[in-house]
């Protein structure tokens, strides 16, 4: 053994992480609690956008940070969600839930079909591919638009438009907001169980190498397929947590723009940390809402973003969760001196 | 027992392996040779990453092209990579854990095969430390570990002793002599080190230009003259 000094240290592990259960616990509950009732109906409506938006950033966080691959297709995903989402809710009058998880499913099986590509392909290409594929969804939606209450398989209703039926214990913005919460927060637990479990240590012998995957017995085709499935699901979800805040979809809000925006912030925020996603979704939505606020054109939230990515890809490989949590690191390791140097 | 029978594996213009026959029935054996002999493409073959171009290869009896790359580890081959594959945002008792997740465990309890496997390799303390936090012999030594677990039946390890230092380089001597009593499976050590294939195996398999050119026991094999002038590059008439 060449540091025998370090055998009596500590398992890391059990100190650290359910701290940081803690914190998501009680981070939760004060959003849960506290937030929905002093917010203004736009800021409620903001936040409702940005936890879909968390939702969709933690889908683009599990392929990159977990797996090793880039899918510019998320965005457009989302929009796949949102479609089955309304076309479930207004032609056969599901409660909410249903049409959530139908929403899921059939991104996922979307995001399955995206992601066939990454068996055979990786890095750039991949992320050209899976950007077509964007584009696709982007010419598919624009063309036929989201369903609004109308009769036929598309749904377009050619007078008023309807309004996606919100889950019952939740009509109002503010109950809304607190059960978008907690989707978001089933969706991280279901991220978790993955991540702690066989598809996680899977993901991390492939994001490692392929040759390592392959001698330790790893699947890559089966596991790289269930991740891709998995993010399709989440963006799914988040379509549909959208098209509930909002009512009903734009068909012009989902270019493949957007996805690359999505996947840009999901870095800036920290793709490799738990709240990265969650500074990522409200980079997207609560930020350029906060400028409007401040009666600055919130399309200026684009020019720093893009600021904010060139800062990230040259000082902050894991975003400004990262050095979040550097700075606390910083500040527990500041105290913990203090408490040696005192008495 | 490894059966390689008329194998060999072409790599467009260049032979990596030239209708190599041979049995290798002992615990540890030795494969050595000079740059560019073949051993890493023999191991490659083993493992599943190459496909033999003519011939084949076979375990215990067992036709390996029968079985796919990913299904090798389930059925018992394992190895050690040149450039170690340590995966570093997992703790190493994750590390191997992710092994026990696609190889037969027996029925017996995951964290006792993960706390016997950290221990055998002397990394008992760090099984809560993250790959990227272990030293290049730590990381090598959780290699080992990983390749142990689960009823393997073939280990093979490719320059396990390269840049370890003096102790270091002794203890990764005695793991390997301890590695076959231990687990029982066959060690296939590939390295330049003449010193640590002397001191772990009973019999060494020399390569060269991709056939064999001697096999036998170990120090009678290293003091043939045609292997001294292959592995030393010294001339034959000269020795």
């Amino acid at each position: 053994m060449t540091d025998q000094s370090l055998e009596g240290v500590p398992p890391i592990r059990a100190a650290r992480l359910p701290l940081r259960g803690i914190a998501l616990g009680v981070a939760a509950l004060i959003a849960l609690y506290v937030l929905p009732d002093a917010l203004s109906n736009y800021w409620l409506r903001t936040f409702i956008s940005a936890a879909a938006l968390t939702i969709a950033s933690l889908s683009v966080s599990v392929l990159f940070a977990q797996v090793g691959m880039v899918s510019l297709a998320q965005f457009g995903l989302l929009g796949v969600g949102g479609w089955f989402a309304l076309r479930i809710s207004h032609g056969l009058g599901v409660p909410f839930e249903i049409a959530l998880l139908s929403a899921g499913v059939s991104a996922a099986l979307v995001g399955l079909i995206v992601g066939l590509p990454a068996l055979r392909m990786r890095g750039l290409y991949l992320a050209i591919i899976t950007l077509m594929m964007a584009g696709a969804i982007q010419v598919l939606i624009s063309a036929f638009g989201f369903p609004d209450g109308g009769p036929g398989i598309l749904g377009k209703s050619t007078g008023a438009r309807l309004m996606m039926a919100r889950p019952l214990i939740a009509q109002g913005d503010g109950a809304y907001l607190r059960y978008a919460i907690v989707v978001t927060v089933l969706c991280y637990l279901l991220v978790l169980a993955h991540v702690r479990g066989r598809p996680g240590r899977a993901w991390a012998m492939i994001r490692r190498s392929e040759v390592c995957a392959l001698a330790g017995g790893v699947d890559i085709v089966a596991y790289k397929v269930w991740a891709f499935a998995l993010a399709g699901f989440l963006a799914g979800v988040a379509g549909a947590v959208l098209a509930g805040g909002v009512g009903q979809l734009d068909g012009s809000a989902f270019p493949a723009s957007q996805s690359i925006m999505l996947f840009a912030l999901t870095i800036v925020g920290g793709a490799y940390s738990w709240f990265g996603p969650i500074i990522a979704g409200l980079m997207l939505r609560a930020f350029p809402a906060l400028l409007n606020d401040f009666r600055v054109d919130g399309n200026i939230a684009t020019m720093v973003f893009g600021i904010g990515l060139l800062h990230a890809l040259i000082t902050a490989p894991h975003g400004i969760a990262g050095q979040l949590s550097d700075l606390a690191g910083r500040l527990r390791r500041a105290v913990g001196g203090e408490r040696k140097a005192g008495p | 027992m490894i059966e390689i029978d008329d194998l060999t594996v072409q790599f467009g213009g260049v032979r990596g392996l030239s209708a190599l026959t041979a049995r290798l029935p002992e615990p540890v054996t030795g494969l050595v040779g000079p740059n560019g002999a073949g051993k890493t493409t023999l191991i490659n073959v083993l493992s599943g990453f190459v496909r033999p171009t003519t011939g084949r290869v076979g375990i215990d009896g067992q036709d390996l092209s029968d079985i796919a790359i990913h299904k090798r580890a389930a059925f018992g081959i394992r190895r050690t990579f040149q450039n170690e594959q340590v995966v570093e945002n997992l703790t190493a008792a994750d590390n191997i854990n992710a092994i026990l997740d696609n190889v037969p465990t027996d029925g017996q309890p995951r964290a006792a095969l993960i706390a016997q496997a950290l221990e055998f390799v002397g990394l008992a303390a760090k099984g809560n430390v993250l790959g990227r936090d272990l030293n290049a012999y730590q990381r090598r030594m959780l290699e080992i570990a990983r390749a142990m677990v689960g009823r393997p039946r073939l280990i093979m390890m490719d320059e396990p002793g390269a840049g370890l230092a003096q102790h270091e380089s002794e203890h990764l001597r005695d793991v390997i002599r301890r590695l076959h009593g231990h687990c029982g499976a066959q060690v296939l050590l590939v390295d330049h080190d003449v010193d640590l294939i002397s001191a772990t195996c009973t019999a060494t398999l020399v390569l060269d230009f991709g056939s064999a050119i001697a096999y036998g026991a170990t120090a009678s094999v290293l003091a043939e003259p045609k292997v001294r002038a292959a592995y030393l590059g010294v001339l034959e008439d000269a020795t």
